[in-house]
């Protein structure tokens, strides 16, 4: 294992080591390692075996933070309690595993004071009151939380005070400063109206079947609950104005992952929101504190044939080194994963002929990322999977795959198309499991990026990037441990040897779930970056030339953060 | 593909079905309930078919179900009433109902192709592809060579977005049929979702040599100009399509796609206002065709 520098710009240098587990190396070409139960990662979420309703198939979100601004990454696995545990907090904890350094971690949940959210359901991250140090945001079933980060490893739990709390079944989640007032603001998305006094009866009628089996009611069939935007009015609080702005989808329709994304790089962030049994939402920002929904006409809001799909996870990625962000929807079996190619003003589907599409049919997608898993130049995807009704592998299953699923892993081949992989490189992807919650990071700063992933009702998994044949690296970091400076929504540039990669600081990603906010490029054969450049929040940029390649780079915002 | 298609299909498939063997004269309406009776006392299937049979003639094709259902109790495993019954079901527009007789018939008389067919053309009609795959693979082992069957095959790979099997099954139909415009379509339609752009827009073309204004040709063209963003052709090509094929909402869903890029905003609200329309009312009309009972036809094909 490398031992990786980090180099904050113009303000030296320090190192980190990093030791390596004493293993036998993986054989050539390989990808991932389970490293989980020899990290001292133990994690297992807990539902209920039977998901007989439809909240106890849907949670398990994951954070990648650095809570103790360590320089390490750590890892938040969102718990879930069951219809039978429901009013019983405490028989279903989630972990926070601090990264220890050495290749282990260590569940802190309980000392920090974050072990307990309730029903939980997935988790975003960002450094709401500009302290220096990352929070936690918690969906749930119920009240959701706002973990502030005191600074010292614990948290205060501050969702009511904060007016954040918001109530009925919380989603997916995130944290951007739409308004450009120097303060972050929060989008909650929320599925179904649930009342659990009065469930649905597994198997009352058609909409509680799936081809003849009796299963889990919902959503189709169920009301939905309208999403919350919470805009930050300083002084610590926020004030729900979804209405207000245009994001309240007021017909309820049943959302889930959501990403922050600046669509046409106007400097405005935008918001997508993946709807289950729906169309997206596509929310463009009109610059005067207010959205107007246009997935329609932008072409994001269903699949090419206009079928509403059941669209649960999204990662955003600049795959074809455009410079523009495109977007990647996880979807339910017999539909495919979808991937909008961003042309500029419009979205293009282009699954199918990014070969991307047909392998996806059989599965249920959730947990999605683009990371470039070797390094070379070019974003890769993966997508974890696993179906909601475990009364499946009774049924007649058509094109769908049983209850318990592997994974995808698509290498992109550079020309707008992508190979799947997963057999080839890494076979415990192939490995039927049920899955939901993904983020992805670099655990032990060694350059390529690892896995985490949160399975329903199942163990966590992390996976460690032992590929050997991997190009060279910088992780860059914005701005870094303890700093005030506001870096959600940031876009960062790299060139090198004619190739220019764009990626997107964002908070809330994958499905429920938070990817490591430091932005990693691959850079193949090049040894430097020829040019980093920085476009902050605000509208000033940053630039650095002449960057070696293979350490973390920490870059420092041009000027104070505003006052929160 | 729209129902409109399959439909056609569906009566060229009932019109090449078993039993369909010389009817005598249709009897007077008066002297039909009496007979019935009769044949009922007397536990007489062919009576009873026959009675239905030419009920079904005098276009009363909600009459036929009281003789059917007699029959069918009378002889539930009978290769004849099953198969009386599955006609008359898929001839009225009642895929549901001609599952009840289709699902066992394929099991009992596994080597018969057409009772494989219609059982999977039964189940695209009623919108579940994946379901009619398996009986229309059975049917194209038993009869490989019948177009009408690998063009049903490769439309159902392409309703699951399983567009290299279908191109694999529509060249062997283009093959057999080639100058089928419906199945040029399709195959377009196939080589459109594979990503192989000449290909589509070739077939496209040629089922629209053969068929002026076919609407998956049109279709398959549009979607090509759409990614060689040539807006306002595609445009044309989708209007072309919908004038053929109104009610299809891919095509209202494109071509809203490709009003917005033509910066067309009240066509394209129309047009995803019409596609949404359009699924609405597909999906109504898959629940008539699951739930339509014999007693309650109305229209349909009357019996050859």
């Amino acid at each position: 294992m490398t031992k990786p520098r980090w180099t904050l710009l113009g303000l030296g240098a320090f190192l980190v080591a990093m030791p390596a587990l004493a293993v036998e190396p993986l054989p050539a070409g390989q990808l991932f390692r389970d490293v989980t139960g020899a990290a001292g990662i133990n994690f297992r979420h807990r539902s209920a075996p039977e998901k007989k309703y439809i909240v106890e198939s849907m949670a398990g979100g994951v954070a990648l933070l650095d809570y103790d601004g360590d320089g390490l990454l750590d890892i938040y696995l969102v718990n879930s309690l069951t219809v039978d545990t429901a009013t019983s907090p405490t028989t279903a904890p989630s972990a926070l595993y601090r990264n220890l350094g050495d290749g282990r971690f260590v569940d802190v949940a309980v000392q920090a004071g974050v072990a307990y959210p309730g029903w939980g359901m997935g988790a975003c991250v960002a450094d709401v009151d500009g302290d220096g140090f990352q929070d936690i945001y918690v969906t749930a079933l119920g009240p959701n939380r706002l973990y502030r980060n005191r600074g010292d490893g614990t948290f205060t739990e501050i969702g009511a005070a904060s007016g954040v709390e918001a109530g009925g079944w919380s989603t997916g989640c995130g944290f951007a400063d739409y308004d450009r007032d120097g303060d972050l603001d929060l989008f909650v998305s929320r599925y179904v109206k649930i009342d659990l006094a009065s469930l649905p009866q597994f198997g009352r009628d058609k909409t509680c079947q799936f081809r003849g089996v009796a299963v889990q009611c919902g959503p189709r069939g169920l009301p939905g609950l309208p999403d919350l935007f919470f805009r930050n009015e300083g002084g610590g609080r926020f004030a729900e104005v979804g209405a207000k702005i245009g994001v309240a989808d007021a017909t309820g329709h049943y959302g889930l992952g959501i990403a922050w994304i600046d669509t046409d790089l106007d400097g405005w962030i935008d918001l997508f929101v993946a709807n289950d049994a729906g169309p997206n939402f596509l929310y463009r920002n009109k610059h005067d504190g207010t959205f107007s929904e246009e997935a329609f006409p932008t072409g994001v809001a269903v699949s090419e044939d206009g079928a509403e799909q059941g669209c649960m996870g999204v990662a955003i990625g600049d795959y074809d080194n455009s410079g523009r962000p495109s977007i990647f929807v996880t979807n339910f079996a017999e539909e495919y994963n979808a991937l909008y190619h961003n042309d500029g003003a419009y979205f293009t589907d282009v699954s199918f002929r990014s070969k991307t599409a047909a392998s996806s049919l059989p599965y249920v997608g959730w947990g999605t990322a683009f990371f470039d898993y070797d390094n070379d130049g070019w974003l890769d995807i993966i997508v974890v999977n696993g179906h909601v009704y475990p009364q499946l592998d009774q049924a007649r299953l058509g094109a769908s795959a049983p209850y318990r699923q592997r994974k995808l892993l698509y290498r992109n081949r550079g020309d707008g198309t992508f190979d799947e992989v997963a057999a080839q490189l890494a076979p415990m992807l192939m490995e039927d499991r049920v899955s939901r919650g993904l983020a992805q990071g670099d655990f032990d700063l060694d350059g390529r990026l690892d896995l985490v992933i949160n399975d329903l009702d199942g163990s966590a998994q992390l996976l460690h990037n032992e590929l050997k044949a991997t190009g060279n690296w910088l992780l860059a970091a914005l701005p870094g441990p303890g700093s005030t400076r506001d870096v959600l929504g940031a876009i960062v540039t790299a060139r090198s040897k004619g190739l220019a990669q764009t990626r997107n600081v964002r908070s809330g990603t994958s499905y429920i779930s938070q990817d490591d906010m430091a932005q990693h490029f691959g850079l193949a054969a090049a040894t430097t970056v020829d040019a980093l450049e920085v476009r902050w929040p605000d509208g000033k940029r940053t630039l650095v030339r002449e960057l070696p390649a293979n350490r973390v780079i920490v870059v420092p915002a041009p000027v104070a953060a505003p006052a929160r | 593909m729209s129902l409109r298609v399959l439909y056609t299909a569906l009566v060229i498939a009932a019109v090449a079905s078993p039993g369909q063997s010389s009817v005598p004269a249709a009897p007077a309406p008066q002297g039909d309930e009496a007979a019935l009776r009769e044949a009922a006392a007397a536990g007489s299937v062919p009576a009873l078919l026959e009675i239905a049979e030419l009920r079904s003639r005098r276009g009363d094709l909600g009459g036929t179900a009281e003789p059917l259902r007699l029959a069918l109790a009378l002889a539930p495993n009978s290769e004849r009433v099953l198969a009386a019954y599955a006609q008359t079901a898929m001839a009225a527009r009642a895929p549901g109902q001609a599952l009840l007789a289709l699902e066992p018939l394929s099991r009992m008389y596994p080597s018969v192709a057409q009772y494989a067919y219609l059982l999977g053309v039964a189940w695209m009609q009623l919108g579940d592809p994946a379901s009619a795959q398996p009986a229309l693979e059975r049917a194209r082992e038993l009869e490989p060579r019948r177009p009408l069957t690998l063009a049903a095959l490769g439309i159902a790979h392409n309703q699951q977005k399983r567009f290299a099997e279908a191109k694999q099954v529509l060249e062997e139909a283009i093959a057999l049929a080639p100058d089928d415009a419906e199945v040029l379509g399709v195959l377009a339609e196939a080589e459109e979702g594979l990503g192989d752009r000449a290909a589509a827009e070739a077939h496209a073309k040629s089922a629209l040599e053969r068929a002026p204004g076919q609407a998956t040709g049109l279709l398959v063209l549009g979607l090509v100009r759409m990614q060689e963003q040539r807006y306002a052709e595609a445009r044309q090509a989708f209007e072309g399509a919908l004038a053929r094929s109104p009610d299809t909402a891919k095509t209202h869903y494109q071509l809203s796609l490709a009003c917005a890029r033509l910066g067309d905003r009240q066509c394209a609200a129309r047009e995803v206002e019409r596609y949404q329309k359009a699924q609405r009312d597909v999906a109504a009309n898959l629940v008539t065709l699951r739930t339509q009972s014999l007693e309650n036809l109305q229209t349909g094909e009357p019996l050859p």
